[in-house]
């Protein structure tokens, strides 16, 4: 789950899964922007099948966390 | 519950105008530079929209289509009972544009008229309306006037929504017919996210002055705007719309008891090409059944969902068709509704 989860994440971001590591504030990497972020739920929504209100999405931080929420469900 | 169904009334013609002023998106470098523009036009997919000058209002791109439908139908105004006007710009705050409209397209005094204000999702508002009073009897003809210049609210200065918006108007006329067979919707509100999409100021809330009107920098981009200007938080509305969008569209179709495949075409509000893409390949929908016209007129809020039927569907709707709609947007409103033509006129698209 963990290597689908960076893959989708480095396709959403539009970057190289290899530099991706969990202990990473996703927010921080150079493509976050409010256009990549629409690729960030699309993903989470097509490839998880996790519905996220924004204010929990929010509440994520770093690569981990995401592999946390993909793997709780 | 918000489920409404309808006999043997329907929309028998349909019209539509826009601004005769082209923008192209890629090109329109006022206030960003074109390598920031192509990410947002890129992901947006607005390539062209229309733009009303400052002399052309909504009410003007409505009064282009309806005279188009009446004069194309060969209808008899005398006969037309019920006028609706569907905008969030209107002419004036009061009196209400509808009962200008009224006297312009020399109807009637005994015809009702009144305005809706209602943002994305309010064609199918409207028509619900519309279809109740025709269900309610003594009305011959309804039209339902649908127009916004969105691009009169936003700020170009502000790089969320500068280069999403676009103008246009449309007329239906509304009528009963036993060609038309059922009809179904699914309404809903959300008021928790109000703040989602909103102009703050000018209204009564907090009224008209200097401080409003002052343009501001608003966010770490530098994305400049006035409190009097639509502010719209894009992520929290598309992470809405792919949840609850899909989710009514399956509740519709339940209700209606109709087959999937049974439906000619989905009409989605165009929002912009992304939040469309997405929904449409979420719920699994052909793209020859999925008309868009983000492309060349951008997001025109109520208005898209019939502009795109008129500009898209002109020639693909003779004997009986049966069309999905949905909308969603600002409120937070949304929206689905099933509606059955029978041989609907269509005009072709006048421009203003």
């Amino acid at each position: 789950m963990e290597e689908k989860l960076v893959n989708a994440l480095a396709e959403a971001l539009e970057m190289d899964a290899s530099i991706i590591k969990p202990e990473e504030t996703f927010r921080d990497y150079e493509n976050y922007s409010s256009l990549t972020e629409l690729s960030m739920l699309a993903m989470l929504d097509s490839e998880f099948g996790i519905e996220l209100e924004m204010k929990d999405y929010n509440k994520l931080k770093t690569v981990a966390d995401l592999i946390a929420l993909v793997s709780s469900r | 519950m918000g489920l409404l169904s309808f006999n043997n009334v329907g929309i028998s013609g349909l019209t539509a105008a826009v601004p005769r002023h082209v923008i192209n998106n890629y090109e329109y470098d006022l206030y960003f530079s074109r390598e920031e523009i192509k990410d947002v036009v890129d992901k947006i997919g607005v390539k062209e929209r229309r733009f009303a000058d400052e002399n052309t209002c909504s009410s003007d791109l409505c009064f282009a289509a309806a005279e188009k439908l009446i004069n194309d139908m060969n209808i008899d105004r005398q006969e037309i009972d019920l006028l609706i006007f569907i905008s969030q710009t209107p002419d004036y705050r009061m009196p209400a544009t509808s009962v200008l409209l009224q006297e312009r397209l020399q109807l009637p005094t005994s015809t009702i008229t009144f305005d809706i204000n209602l943002g994305c999702s309010a064609f199918l508002y409207g028509l619900t309306v519309a279809y109740s009073m025709l269900t309610a009897g003594g009305i011959r003809k309804a039209l339902v006037l649908d127009g916004e210049t969105r691009s009169k609210v936003y700020s170009l200065k502000d790089r969320k929504t500068g280069f999403l918006f676009g103008d246009g108007g449309v007329a239906a006329l509304v009528e009963r017919d036993d060609q038309f067979g059922t009809s179904w919707f699914s309404l809903n509100s959300d008021g928790s996210r109000e703040s989602l999409i909103k102009i703050p100021a000018g209204g009564y809330r907090r009224m008209s002055s200097c401080e409003t009107v002052a343009e501001k920098v608003v966010d770490e981009y530098g994305n400049i705007r006035s409190e009097e200007q639509g502010y719209m938080n894009g992520a929290d509305v598309f992470n809405f719309v792919i949840r609850e969008v899909p989710r009514d569209f399956n509740r519709l179709i339940e209700f209606a008891g109709v087959e999937r495949d049974s439906i000619d075409y989905f009409v989605f509000h165009q929002a912009n090409s992304y939040i469309n893409g997405f929904l449409a390949k979420k719920l699994k929908l052909p793209e020859e059944k999925t008309p868009a016209t983000i492309h060349k007129y951008g997001n025109t809020s109520s208005v898209s969902i019939p502009l795109t039927i008129v500009s898209e569907l002109k020639e693909k709707l003779q004997g009986k068709k049966r069309i999905l709609m949905s909308g969603f947007g600002v409120g937070l409103t949304w929206g689905t509704a099933m509606i059955g033509l029978h041989d609907c006129y269509i005009g072709e698209v006048v421009e203003v």
